[in-house]
């Protein structure tokens, strides 16, 4: 199964691998084909087909100086490098390369939380370090600072912040990239950088001030292939005295539009802090045969009138549209924003509220473990995991998510669930969840989840259905604010403004930083310069 | 509105585990919070590697225990669906299943559990 990287001379590989063995270690170079098969992604819709993304061998570093002593190697011998962090950016690409034949650099063992700091509230940590990581350290040393947390808590702060994560509390916080504060990077011609204020080294502001002094730079090491980052710094939420998780719901189909204006009045002027999970229980169905009138209405779009809507829901039982969030903070404060917050939604006729847990802290562990929704209260959890929820029905294999970023504007919403609603028409599924989320602090993200399978014919299926919605979006404008690995050369190039400019910037930037190109070649669509029209 | 109460018992605790090496106890079932010292005999080192790798998933608790709730629908009864209650795992199923993964659950890399560690961890799921 393991492939020899393309291009390279299996003496050269056998001598290049000889020479990371030196630094790693023996134990920490992997090159057996069951090891190997540890780096496959587990959830990839191409899974034991020709074209899955496959490593060539492993390495698993332990420190800094490790990992710029392999990025000399393979500078050397041109040998392509794929670091992961926790590896467990399942539903994006897990630890697979997105260029078959890569040496996989594992970097778990580097998990080091270099420091917590209570007086600037903000932590340093390795690219290892998962949020469980993270949070079990803030609990022991019972620091009250919070981890915003990605669904998965087997993520890493690094790896999920540098392909754009999100998370659900303030919004200093759940955009995970906007909540780092400085780096460390070992770049692709082997320099260790330290941006910020940590280029100075007698600084103590390294994780308080982002943009030291000249060019900000951190963004070009997000999505993309230029260096390896080794430390990051990130801010951390103050534990709250409170926190209360709500949910508004409105009755009719058109409310949307007034309902999403109060929304981001109240979230834009900081009245709500949190993240917004909004879905609309009655254009949505749960797998099961297509529901035909539901599918006629969805697919129909502005067509059909909210006295079609009225009609369809009245029997339905449900609100037309749901929002969840949480106020944070002292409980005067929150009691104060809640009824502000009523007041401003009361304007749309038939509009309910429902207050669903009130948490105080600081908790007892007994009390962690009971906390509804753990990621919204700092709280990491696998319970998005489950491989079923019901009975007598298969177990999931994995999905892709299917994700485009959209304006918060109810036209836009509804434009979007019309186009996807005939895409999955006319492949004979149910209708599609119609929701998003305000993981950001102004754009909003639509899910469709995507199976995936151990059976190349059903992934098949789903792979022209993951096809279909990224051309629907591209011709609607609804870009993907992130992508998995086998797609990110196709959604690289739905940003085609002035035939490309964008792309041809990141490959400039790419000759200049990684000029042997030996880093994450085709990592968002970047391949170096001597892979350029070549497939990853 | 629901204001989380949360009862001291309501979470199982089992008898504590004392450390050959370390005055440090804790409970053998999951606990999110216990960063597991990785001393101790082999079934010490199990129930910790079990607790930092597994538990989240695999806890008593099916409402919090995204796999405990799946093996509940799987099973249906027939047997337990937290991996600590069952007495018919093998080393074998273990860390077949660990090292292949099964249904949505990953397979884990040496890096997260080396070999040493997945003898630990099928040594206290398999002792009953």
């Amino acid at each position: 199964m393991a492939k020899l990287p393309p291009g390279l001379k299996e003496g050269d590989f056998q001598a290049a691998l000889g020479e990371i063995r030196k630094v790693v270690g023996k134990d920490w170079l992997f090159t057996s084909e069951e090891d190997v098969a540890l780096y496959r992604d587990f959830y990839s819709p191409m899974w034991g087909e020709d074209d899955e993304r496959l490593a060539s061998a492993a390495l698993a570093p332990d420190s800094v100086e490790q990992v710029q002593a392999v990025v000399k190697i393979a500078n050397q011998y041109s040998l392509p490098i794929y670091p992961i962090s926790t590896g467990r950016n399942l539903t994006y690409g897990g630890s697979a390369p997105v260029y078959s034949g890569s040496i996989v650099m594992d970097l778990r063992r580097m998990n080091r939380i270099l420091d917590v700091s209570t007086e600037d509230r903000s932590c340093l940590v390795e690219p290892g370090v998962s949020y469980f990581d993270l949070y079990r350290h803030l609990r022991q040393n019972k620091t009250r600072l919070w981890v915003d947390t990605a669904d998965p808590g087997w993520g890493g702060l690094i790896g999920n912040a540098l392909d754009h994560g999100v998370g659900y509390t303030g919004g200093d916080f759940r955009d995970h990239f906007d909540a780092h504060c400085g780096m460390e990077v070992v770049l692709g011609n082997g320099d260790l950088v330290r941006t910020g204020m940590g280029a100075n080294p007698k600084a103590k502001s390294w994780q308080v001030y982002k943009y030291g002094i000249g060019p900000w730079v951190d963004g070009i090491f997000s999505q993309s292939n230029f260096g390896i980052v080794t430390k990051m710094g990130f801010w951390l939420m103050e534990e709250p005295e409170m926190g209360m998780r709500v949910t508004v719901t409105a009755a009719r189909h058109e409310d949307i539009h007034k309902f999403l204006e109060i929304f981001k009045s109240l979230a834009y002027s900081q009245i709500i802090k949190s993240q917004m999970m909004l879905a609309s229980p009655i254009m949505s169905q749960r797998g099961g045969t297509p529901d035909a009138e539901l599918t006629r209405l969805r697919v129909a779009g502005a067509a059909a009138s909210s006295q079609d809507w009225a009609r369809y829901a009245e029997s339905k039982k449900q609100p037309f549209w749901s929002a969840t969030f949480c106020f944070y903070g002292p409980a005067n404060i929150i009691a104060a924003s809640w009824e502000h917050t009523k007041d401003r939604f009361s304007e749309i006729p038939g509009i309910k509220f429902e207050e669903n847990e009130t948490v105080r802290f600081p908790l007892t562990d007994e009390q962690a473990e009971n906390v509804p929704a753990k990621a919204r209260f700092g709280i990491p959890s696998l319970i998005a995991f489950g491989s079923r929820n019901a009975s007598g029905v298969a177990a999931s294999e994995g999905h892709l998510d299917f994700s485009p970023m959209l304006s918060p504007r109810g036209d836009e919403i509804l434009a979007l669930a019309a186009a996807a609603a005939k895409v999955y028409a006319d492949f004979g599924l149910p209708m599609p969840a119609v929701g998003g989320a305000f993981y950001h602090r102004r754009g909003m993200i639509m899910f469709y989840t995507v199976p995936t399978y151990k059976n190349a014919e059903a992934n098949r299926k789903s792979r022209a259905l993951y096809e279909r919605l990224l051309a629907v979006c591209a011709e609607g404008g609804w870009n993907l604010y992130r992508v998995h690995a086998r797609y990110q050369a196709a959604a690289v190039g739905t940003y085609n403004f002035n035939n490309g400019a964008l792309h041809r910037l990141h490959e400039t930037l790419k000759d200049s930083i990684d000029p042997k190109g030996v880093l994450s070649a085709g990592r968002y669509g970047i391949m170096p310069k001597h892979l350029r029209g070549k497939n990853a | 509105m629901r204001t989380v109460f949360i009862l001291a018992g309501f979470i199982t605790i089992l008898a504590p585990i004392a450390s050959a090496q370390s005055e440090r106890t804790a409970p053998a079932g999951w606990n999110r919070r216990w960063v597991a010292p990785m001393q101790g005999s082999p079934a010490q080192r199990g129930a910790a590697l079990f607790n930092n790798w597994c538990g989240d998933c695999h806890g008593k608790d099916p409402k919090s225990a995204a796999g405990t709730r799946s093996l509940e629908f799987k099973y249906q009864g027939k047997v337990p669906s937290a991996l600590e209650d069952r007495t018919d795992l093998t080393a074998l199923l273990v860390k077949t299943i660990v090292r292949k993964g099964i249904a949505t659950m990953p397979f884990y890399r040496k890096t997260e559990l080396n070999d040493s560690d997945l003898d630990a961890l099928a040594a206290y799921l398999v002792k009953k």
